[in-house]
């Protein structure tokens, strides 16, 4: 048993190090003068803290806004994660409890979608955000996202679980089909909202290849193709490089750390319960 | 990945209960589950419904989209992509293949160590909650971020991880390193995610049956065979169907960390794709190769789902 | 079908985005200064490098003079820039005016980003003469003018002198010829050092690969721009001297992209065949001495790849002839200003290359010993498309060693020669 504890916890260690090593390489690399950041072989330790890398990012003439990318990022995130709730959410809820001609029609269109390989929609939906006037602004990536079949799927398994007495009673005392909904319905499905939310969001945070193609203005730009900005072609300075990418992560991180056991626990959910 | 579509392999819709109140519909006329409906389908049809259809329009021509002149081109679109030695069959096969080489490479292993993380972080002890967050944490911080840092660590020339084994490997600018650099970066970054699905799974184990197996002289390897691999089940297809899409759409690492290098080797389909679109103004080729990539991903996992189920039924 | 005859079909909520007439221009007003109501310019560019604050500098300078003209100036990735420019010009989110590549503006002219600008130099009185002449007719597409010079980046051949003064190299006096830089690499070589590093990138292994093609008498296409050329014994033989650079132990085996800068900068190579925007770089790496020279002349002739940035205007969908007039006043201010020259380029006018403030900057003045031999490539739109496509990867194929010098070019030929002919079509030129 003994034997076994320290396998486990040297495993731990090992891989503890394979993780933090990197982002400590990061940091490190933040506070070094470009030239340091070149040089070879490496230093560990900046021989000379500098911020000369974090003040041109900062600098006001600089033209890698990163905290309003990151403040895009956010808006782009929780956006989207709203608007799959409140549209998601009373689809799934008629699709789960309410009988209609062409139900089965919608939802199996609906399901069919999500065999969709997402490549599809690039080029189609380009032209369509486009014709809506929404290039180069959040809306652009934003509802394109958010209207992906997942959340209506996932819910309306989630709605369906839940037991009919409640909402029985309600309506036997002649509450409307929304008040059922939105007193009975949502009220219990707290978690599974949450869960989607938070997917939803992590989903968008790390999306890279659309907001890189319909957002041009670097003010307009959201984390992902703005950190990209920073690496240009015949210049790379990897103390800019790492510098963004510590003020991009700090933000994430410290709120990840807060709230790490949500978000943990919503993607265990996505493969436990659909 | 996360949101991946695949969820319902494995689980069957139970039939849904309509509430019906004394055999009447309550509460509801007829034009109230539309109203329910409507703000999702507005855009699911404007966002997922059109542009299935409208991509395949626009793959029927030479589609520049800075140009006011978009002509009928028939299926020339598809066909060049098939005529050998077209000029874009050959970057567009080429690319296809990165893709491949990548998910063969890379879906094992992103299925496989997790398990393995997951199984070590599946007993109490202090700190638990700690390392699962640390494991997970590369994930949040995205592409963009784990890309230039790896880029940096990987540097042939300056980059730690030489300094480190005393090599001049060409981690990102030769193959076979340039592979290894991909799917290592890839696994560090997404492996805790899927470690946190399989730890999930691990707890809702019931351990009596472990008991059961232990009571039955079994050891830790049979155990393991016998009792977790087979209550995992579920959740192994599912980390497998959406490793495989999130492998298979893989884009921004070699568009970040290698820009294709050696010789576009690792340019990705995806990437491709979007240089086609997007860089030299061919949407309709695009799109056209679009739903190529896409035929074979939709054949992948329809194997993938029929692999899993023929096992099921032997069962 | 139009496509917004075909979404108003489908989804009868779009409001088209309007066509715009193919060949665009406008009015610019008459006269050379700006006396208008308070304008605001949007001006981008691709500066993301040091090169970024001294344009900053220099639109700021302009505001000074011009009290009622602000610019917004926006810095993005020139990588993305010439996918980003046309869709947000067509998206009506674009700028006044922007810099572009010069072999950029054929594409955009076709696609309607850009204005013709005939009228805005007939105003300025801008005539080939007051530029360098290659550069100046490269700015213009089909017989219109849509660019107006702002510089020229060329190649040029940087050495680190500590290096060389270590293997008891001449750094006052760089090699000229074929025979004089091979000695120099086989000399350095002695000493454990390899001197020139090979790229398979654009960055710096095209441009270097484009020169050598020049200096042996060949040409990347016919004149017309329809079909390849680089494939022509004088590419296999520029390629092959590239090549034998690494089969000579001159240079390392797959280097990375920028490895070659960075190498130069550490002192682990002494030349670099690198471009004008390296100036600020070097110029600002501490402990770095460096020196510049034209490139030595390894084939037939005297060459150097050259690129020039170009002002360029922008369509708009209800063009302001206020905004239109104080982006000309701010072209014929910037291009005369010597001051971008700071930032490593040589500018385009020669009134202010052979102005007393730039005679000043070394390092400049001897890239601009180069102009008249300075080569810019062919302009057909979708060109730089085709070569990012085809040679550029032949390139990287032959300094790899993954294919024959001959097999790549042939090959990469081939494939562009098929792509010209698409672009043909499509832009029915």
């Amino acid at each position: 048993m003994k034997a076994r504890r320290t396998l486990r916890w040297a495993a731990l260690i090992a891989l503890t190090v394979l993780y933090v090593a990197p982002i400590l390489w990061m940091v490190l690399t933040a506070f070094k003068t470009e030239e340091e950041s070149a040089a070879s072989p490496p230093t560990f330790l900046p021989s000379q803290w500098s911020s000369e890398a974090l003040d041109t990012i900062f600098a006001s003439s600089a033209q890698t806004p990163v905290l309003r990318w990151f403040l895009n990022s956010v808006i782009a995130a929780l956006g989207t994660g709203a608007v799959v709730l409140v549209t998601a959410a009373p689809a799934a809820y008629a699709l789960a409890r309410m009988e209609f001609r062409g139900k089965r029609l919608v939802f199996g269109g609906i399901v069919a979608t999500l065999f969709v390989p997402p490549i599809i929609f690039l080029a189609p939906n380009y032209e369509i955000v486009e014709a809506l006037g929404w290039l180069d602004s959040l809306p652009a990536v934003i509802f394109p996202v958010a209207a992906g079949a997942f959340g209506v799927f996932f819910l309306r398994q989630f709605f369906i679980g839940l037991p009919l007495e409640l909402e029985e009673a309600a309506l036997l005392d002649g509450a409307s089909r929304f008040q059922v909904f939105t007193r009975i319905v949502l009220p219990l499905s707290k978690p599974a909202l949450a869960t989607l939310f938070l997917l939803t969001v992590l989903t968008n945070w790390n999306d890279f290849l659309w907001p890189l193609y319909v957002l041009f203005n670097p003010e307009h730009l959201t984390l992902s193709p703005g950190l990209g900005l920073l690496q240009g072609a015949n210049q790379t300075n990897y103390a800019l490089l790492m510098a963004g990418g510590l003020v991009a992560s700090l933000p994430v991180l410290a709120l990840f750390a807060v709230a790490q056991r949500y978000i943990i626990e919503g993607v265990s959910r996505s493969g436990l319960k659909g | 990945m996360g949101t991946g579509a695949l969820e319902q392999l494995k689980v069957r819709p139970p039939a849904a209960k309509r509430i019906a109140v004394r055999g009447v519909e309550r509460g509801m006329r007829s034009w109230t589950p539309w109203l329910f409906l409507a703000p999702y389908l507005v855009l699911f049809t404007l966002f997922v419904a059109i542009p299935v259809l409208y991509g395949l329009w626009m793959s029927l021509h030479n589609w520049d989209q800075f140009l006011d002149e978009k002509p009928w081109a028939g299926l020339s679109n598809y066909t060049e992509l098939f005529r050998p030695g077209s000029a874009k069959a050959g970057p567009f096969w080429s690319a296809m293949r990165a893709t491949g080489i990548f998910t063969v490479l890379s879906v094992p292993l992103l299925v496989i160590l997790p398990l393995g993380v997951a199984m070590l972080l599946n007993e109490r002890f202090r700190g638990r909650s700690f390392f699962r967050a640390m494991y997970f944490a590369p994930y949040v911080l995205g592409v963009v971020v784990v890309s230039m840092v790896f880029r940096f660590l990987l540097d042939p020339n300056i980059g730690a991880l030489n300094h480190l084994l005393g090599s001049t490997t060409p981690w990102t600018t030769a193959l076979p390193w340039a592979w290894i650099s991909l799917v290592g970066m890839t696994v560090w970054w997404t492996m805790g995610f899927n470690a946190v699905i399989y730890l999930a799974g691990l707890q809702d184990i019931d351990s009596q049956l472990y008991e059961a197996a232990k009571v039955d002289g079994a050891n830790v390897w049979q155990r393991f065979c016998n009792v977790t691999l087979p209550a995992l089940r579920p959740v192994i297809v599912f980390v497998v169907t959406v490793t495989i899409l999130a492998s298979a759409n893989v884009f921004g690492q070699s568009y970040l960390m290698t820009q294709g290098a050696p010789e576009k080797k690792t340019r990705t389909a995806i990437m491709f794709i979007a240089e086609e679109g997007f860089q030299d103004f061919n949407l309709g080729s695009a799109a056209a190769m679009s739903y190529v990539l896409a035929l074979f991903l939709m054949a992948l996992s329809a194997g993938v789902f029929f692999f899993f189920r023929r096992g099921e039924d032997r069962r | 079908m139009s496509r917004q005859q075909f979404l108003f079909a489908c989804a009868a909520l779009l409001a088209g985005c309007g066509g715009a007439s193919r060949r665009p221009t406008a009015s610019f007003g008459t006269g050379t200064g700006y006396d208008g109501p308070p304008v605001t310019l949007d001006f981008w560019n691709g500066f993301t490098g040091g090169d970024g604050p001294q344009m900053l500098a220099l639109v700021e300078a302009f505001e000074k003079q011009h009290r009622n003209v602000r610019v917004r100036m926006v810095t993005s990735r020139w990588e993305d820039f010439y996918t980003k420019l046309p869709a947000a010009v067509a998206s009506g989110q674009g700028p006044d005016l922007a810099l572009m590549h010069v072999d950029q503006i054929p594409t955009n002219a076709e696609h309607g980003t850009i204005l013709a600008l005939d009228d805005l130099v007939r105003d300025l009185g801008l005539r080939e003469q007051d530029f360098a002449a290659p550069v100046w007719r490269a700015g213009a597409y089909q017989g219109r003018r849509y660019g107006v010079p702002l510089d020229m980046h060329p190649i040029g051949l940087y050495a680190n002198t500590q290096v060389l003064e270590k293997a008891g190299l001449d750094p006052k006096r760089l090699p000229e010829t074929r025979d004089e830089y091979e000695a120099a690499l086989e000399e350095l070589k002695g000493k454990g050092i390899q001197g020139h590093w090979v790229t398979p990138f654009f960055f710096t292994g095209g441009h270097q690969f484009m020169s050598l093609l020049w200096q042996f008498g060949g040409e990347l296409t016919d004149p017309a721009a329809t079909r390849a050329t680089w494939n022509s014994d004088a590419g296999v033989e520029a390629l092959e001297w590239l090549r034998s650079l690494i089969k000579r132990g001159y240079s390392p085996r797959n280097v990375g992209q920028d490895a070659d800068s960075i190498a130069f900068k550490n002192g682990q190579n002494a030349f670099i065949w690198n471009g004008a925007w390296a100036i600020g770089d070097y110029g600002s790496t501490e402990g770095l001495k460096w020196t510049l020279a034209p490139l030595p002349r390894i084939g037939s002739e005297k060459a150097a790849w050259s690129n020039s940035h170009n002002f360029t205007v922008m369509r708009q969908s209800s063009p302001d002839e206020n905004r239109l007039r104080a982006a000309k006043v701010l072209i014929d201010t910037i291009t005369k200003s010597p001051a971008w020259a700071e930032a490593g380029q040589i500018p385009a006018r020669r009134s202010a290359r052979e102005s007393p403030a730039f005679r000043k900057l070394e390092a400049q003045s001897r890239l601009a010993e180069q102009v008249p031999d300075l080569r810019f490539a062919a302009a057909a739109p979708g060109l730089s498309d085709v070569r990012e496509a085809t040679l550029d990867i032949a390139i990287a194929q032959a300094v790899n060693g993954s294919q024959t010098v001959r097999h790549a070019l042939d090959d990469s030929a081939r494939r562009a020669n098929e792509l010209l002919r698409l672009n043909r079509e499509k832009y029915a030129t």
